[in-house]
């Protein structure tokens, strides 16, 4: 495995959205990263309707011809569709496979009457539980391979997966605000689960002709950033989110040096740290995903993407059509203003105005914005000798960004965590060997059925 | 106007009062407070100690253990304290009992019984595990079923432990519908109980189409429900007081 030891771009300034240093194509003439943005939508069945697999194909059916019309009724370039399995998908492969197989079937019909450049995503749900199984040999493990395969045999063009690898030491350490166990089940537990896990998802993509698309770390650092919240919430600290995202992008990194080409999750708000890094495209989501979840970086973080969605949205009808229509476009929009930027030579000022709407709004916006994004890429890939290593690197740079910036205001509270954080940062062991013995005596004890064997520890 | 009046920081014109520390009746039970406060769980067991060598088990738990978790529970609802702070209290509050406890020879007497599980099909369990923390430091005995639990396992549990209140959490729309089942099967085999559900896109709308459902907004609420459930307040009353 090639691990990422320089960046991809030269400068921060060198990023943009829509363009990527390597381009992805698949799909129905659909190239992302090659010089335009594109929507990306994900629809979310109603409730019920996942009850036989006959009603959830039929929903889907439903759901994806309300956003192919919209897109094409408003004359929209093209449009990726992403299937973020619920769990019957990924339970039964069959039910995955085949909605996969109708989402491209639909596709396909509209490209051929009208040409409309598409692609179908698969996100694949990871249902192992870390502290109840051996995750490398689990039926949950199974059926999600299954699912990948039949996915990919029917035609979806993008794999992707959120995966959970070091869950159970990372939800343990987020409310309680233990760096330690964060860096342990993100950095080094959930980088060794995604290089375990993206082989097995490469070499299915491979054998079909599919694309190895990308990950998140939504079941880690989302978790902290959704729990930190609004201005408002007191759950957890914002800060200590905006650190486990820089712990976040390393761990992520790892499934781009397993082979995986991108775009990238559009919930992987560490992804322009590594697009920065890799230099594949990338999908991200913001202000167009407020039907799925409120965001503190609504306009930043399309700031480098390369695909741009609304995370999830159930279907439901509103007085403008469904949500599917709708939302597609919003989505679609969203984009032809970027397109219109790109093409009128205004996308520099366009970022800018992306950027310093929500910079300093939050440190979690603050930590993806382009210039620190790329300032963390290059202390991860400056020490990218182990895991542990280029995680604890990102982190401490983040936190020394943060503090760093007078601009950057910050609670009295939210400023002690930053520091105390640092300090823990700074205080851990220099080996990688050193520190995951340290870890497993402290976990093994803390957090019943953590199990080092899962991580082939 | 100036690129930073783009958005307002609300949060900061509202910095927060400082850390206000309640008495302890002696030196020893002030250590085991400042502990449990400090979330010092490194240290609790040896405060305990050095305070039962001169107070009741009893006294401890009462005076010291419980007295603090009442403050931290007002740092949190004052906002002085995020949830980390009341976790780690938590369990250091959990590892100090477990010490009177064993000096007493017997666990100490619950306030109820409460079972907790997180939906089938979900994984996504982290707020259950905020349920389970914050109600064993209020004195609850949880059975913790777990995450992605079916239909029928819930319904057995609550048949073999007969506890005052259900909790369930789902992250998902499409995993919440196995509340609505529960719900049914319990009305229909007779059991009249609480159920709590709570969590990501679980909705009040939801929660209140059925019979039994209570909807939990966040988790701090679930001592004060499970208070009023071990009382017998009936759901149709807990879901007037908390969902009205």
């Amino acid at each position: 495995m090639a691990k990422f030891t320089s960046m991809a771009y030269k400068s921060a300034d060198e990023m943009i959205f829509g363009t990527a240093k390597k381009p992805v194509k698949y799909g129905r003439d659909f190239e992302v990263g090659g010089g335009m943005v594109y929507p990306e939508i994900v629809n979310h069945p109603r409730p019920g309707s996942e009850e036989t697999k006959k009603s959830l194909m039929r929903e889907y059916e439903k759901m994806t011809n309300d956003s192919m019309e919209r897109a094409v009724t408003l004359g929209f370039p093209g449009l990726q569709i992403e299937l973020e399995h619920v769990w019957q998908m990924t339970k039964n492969p069959d039910w995955g496979g085949d909605i996969a197989g109708q989402t491209v079937r639909q596709q396909e019909e509209w490209y051929q009457k009208y040409g409309i450049k598409s692609a179908v995503r698969a996100t694949i749900a990871d249902n192992r539980k870390p502290e109840q199984e051996n995750i490398r040999d689990c039926k949950s493990l199974e059926l999600a391979l299954a699912t990948f395969t039949s996915s990919a045999r029917n035609g979806a063009d993008n794999l992707s997966m959120e995966s959970v690898g070091g869950k159970e030491i990372s939800d343990y350490s987020i409310v309680r605000q233990d760096i330690r166990g964060v860096l342990f089940g993100i950095g080094v537990l959930g980088s060794r689960d995604l290089e375990f896990l993206w082989k097995e998802v490469v070499d299915i993509a491979n054998k079909y002709g599919a694309t190895p698309g990308g990950e998140t770390n939504c079941a880690q650092a989302n978790v902290a950033m959704f729990m930190a919240g609004g201005m408002l919430d007191k759950s957890v600290p914002h800060t200590f989110a905006a650190v486990t995202r820089a712990i976040g992008a390393a761990r992520t990194l790892t499934t781009y040096e397993m082979g995986a080409k991108g775009p990238t999750k559009d919930c992987a708000y560490e992804d322009p740290i590594i697009k920065a890094i890799t230099g594949i495209p990338i999908a991200t989501e913001g202000k167009t995903c407020a039907c799925a979840h409120a965001d503190l970086q609504g306009n930043l973080i399309a700031a480098v993407c390369d695909l741009w969605s609304n995370e999830a949205v159930e279907y439901h009808d509103m007085f403008g059509g469904t949500t599917a229509a709708v939302f597609t476009e919003i989505l679609g929009f969203d984009v032809a203003l970027m397109n219109s930027a790109i093409a009128l030579g205004k996308a520099k000022d366009l970022q800018e105005m992306m950027i310093y709407s929500d910079m300093y709004r939050d440190a979690h916006s603050f930590v993806v914005a382009p210039a620190q994004a790329y300032e963390i890429g290059k202390a991860i890939v400056a020490n990218n000798t182990d895991y542990y290593s280029r995680a604890r690197a990102g982190a401490i740079c983040a936190a020394k960004l943060i503090l760093g910036d007078p601009k950057m205001l910050l609670s009295k509270f939210e400023t002690e965590v930053l520091q105390k954080t640092l300090r823990e940062l700074e205080s851990f062991p220099d080996n990688e060997g050193d520190f995951i013995n340290q870890c497993a005596a402290i976990y093994k004890k803390a957090v019943p059925g953590f199990n080092l064997a899962n991580y082939g520890l | 106007m100036a690129i930073t009046d783009v958005f307002v920081r609300y949060d900061l014109k509202k910095e927060l009062a400082e850390k206000k520390m309640a008495a302890g009746k002696d030196a020893l039970l002030q250590k085991v407070m400042d502990a449990v406060v400090d979330g010092d769980e490194d240290n609790i067991v040896a405060y305990v100690n050095e305070a039962m060598a001169v107070h009741e088990p009893m006294v401890v738990i009462r005076e010291g253990l419980v007295k603090a978790m009442d403050e931290v529970s007002r740092l949190w609802n004052e906002g002085v304290y995020y949830l980390p702070q009341t976790i780690i209290s938590s369990d250091a509050m959990l590892a100090g009992l477990n010490e009177c406890e064993k000096k007493m020879g017997h666990a100490m007497e619950k306030k109820g019984v409460v079972i907790t599980h997180t939906a089938e099909g979900d994984i996504h369990d982290l707020g259950q595990q905020i349920v389970n923390a914050l109600l064993r430091a209020n004195g609850f005995e949880v059975v913790d079923l777990g995450k992605d639990v079916p239909v029928d396992d819930v319904i057995s549990a609550v048949k073999q432990y007969k506890p005052a209140m259900l909790t369930g959490t789902a992250l998902m729309t499409t995993t919440m519908t196995a509340f609505n089942k529960i719900a049914s099967r319990l009305r229909r085999d007779g059991v009249d109980l609480p159920f709590v559900c709570g969590g990501g896109a679980v909705s009040l709308e939801y929660v209140t189409s059925f019979d039994l459902g209570i909807w939990g907004k966040e988790a701090q609420q679930a001592p004060p429900m499970a208070d009023d459930a071990v009382t017998g307040v009936s759901w149709a009353k807990m879901r007037d007081k908390y969902n009205s």
